[in-house]
């Protein structure tokens, strides 16, 4: 990986401002406080690229919800992989059975992770199971799943930041750009 | 005996291999190739010209085709895309091109193996039977093409119909009119895979005429 030491020399373009991500996780924050108003909500967030996102939307959601976290193991086209054994990392540390479940992404693009989670926590008979997401790519879905809540209908260009990640790195930039392809055409 | 090893279609591509891998990953269902649609006939009815989606996702009843030649090369595929959506209007198919693959694995941390799956060095990967079970393919909609069957141990692809030249060579992705690239790309490709024509096929002379769309008739 070719980044360098300065976090902000390997973005190329800032595609949404620290104002403006605040702005719409607040106006999310509210629409979903409305719609879920005497309802029993738990957040659930997939770590770690959402983490950001959940922090900021819990705290802009007047209702008294619950939060819990999830991990998945991303494909890496290593044979354990493959042979399906890697899944989920770290489940739900309590049950979401009757509950109206939020299912809090960082982003979807091809819906594949976000497929398979549907598909898993349904199995916990939530009493609601909906799908806010802080961006999305159309452009490059695979699997069509309706999201409820979106942030923002992004291009369809590798980003960065507000939690989002390359190998691991930038996740910690406050805003969200687009990473210069010079920094991963020439990586590994 | 020993136990058969799990049943995996042979891919033309190492890209269609590793969407594979990325499809079982997620537990998503796929079939390789189960159909064949007609696209083109001459006046005599024969289909001279046809399209076999790379993937069938039952769940999402959608196709996938995926192509990893570069951009300029794709055109021939985009107007047999539009043909296949202007002749049957109710199926889904996604176009996946090169540029989306490279972020997929750019996504997934592939980006060192991009090379060795994508454009002419991607053709042809051995079969890989460490790979879990593909999924049982379906019936052909509407030709009696690809099936992935096994006979006495051995899976086999049966070919689809397509177009054939003068010679009585496949016409390169089914297409009468699809010049032979320089790197012998898609000719090496389909030639390998559906080395058999029908006799119809067979029989068309050079320069073949294809129905225009408003007469068509799928088959």
């Amino acid at each position: 990986m070719t980044h360098t030491a300065d976090l902000h020399a390997d973005i190329g373009e800032v595609l949404l401002s620290e104002e403006v991500i605040a702005a719409k996780v607040a106006e999310l924050g509210r629409r979903i406080g409305a719609d879920y108003a005497g309802r029993n909500l738990t957040l659930v967030s997939v770590l770690k690229g959402s983490l950001p996102f959940m922090a900021d939307l819990m705290r802009q959601i007047a209702l008294p919800l619950r939060i819990d976290l999830m991990e998945v193991s991303s494909y890496g086209g290593t044979s354990t992989e493959s042979s399906g054994l890697v899944r989920i990392m770290k489940d739900l540390s309590a049950s979401i059975a009757d509950e109206d479940v939020l299912l809090v992404e960082d982003i979807i693009d091809t819906g594949l992770t976000l497929n398979y989670l549907m598909r898993y926590l349904r199995g916990k008979n939530p009493a609601s199971l909906k799908i806010c997401t802080l961006l999305d790519k159309p452009a490059r879905r695979l699997v069509e799943i309706p999201v409820d809540y979106v942030g923002f209908e992004i291009p369809d260009q590798f980003v960065v930041g507000y939690g989002l990640d390359y190998g691991e790195r930038y996740r910690n930039l406050r805003f969200v750009g687009v990473l210069r392809p010079e920094v991963y055409s020439t990586a590994d | 005996m020993s136990a058969a090893a799990p049943l995996r279609p042979s891919f033309a591509h190492a890209s269609e291999a590793e969407l594979a891998r990325i499809l079982d990953f997620y537990e998503v269902q796929w079939r390789y190739e189960p159909d064949t649609y007609p696209i083109g006939w001459n006046l005599d009815g024969d289909v001279v010209e046809s399209f076999s989606p790379d993937f069938y996702l039952p769940d999402m009843e959608l196709y996938v085709e995926l192509t990893t030649l570069k951009q300029k090369l794709v055109r021939k595929k985009n107007r047999k895309l539009r043909r296949l959506r202007q002749l049957y209007p109710d199926i889904r198919i996604k176009l996946f091109y090169a540029r989306d693959f490279r972020m997929l694995m750019l996504k997934f941390g592939r980006m060192a193996l991009l090379d060795d799956m994508t454009g002419t060095t991607g053709q042809s990967t051995p079969p890989r039977p460490h790979d879990p079970a593909v999924s049982a393919p379906k019936a052909p909609v509407l030709t009696p093409t690809p099936a992935l069957t096994t006979v006495a141990g051995e899976t086999t692809v049966p070919d689809p119909v397509v177009g054939a030249d003068a010679a009585g060579r496949p016409a390169a992705d089914g297409e009468p009119d699809a010049p032979r690239d320089p790197m012998g790309v898609r000719r090496r490709r389909r030639g390998r895979r559906r080395r058999r024509v029908t006799a119809d096929a067979a029989a068309l002379p050079a320069g073949t005429l294809v129905a225009p769309v408003n007469d068509a008739r799928p088959a």
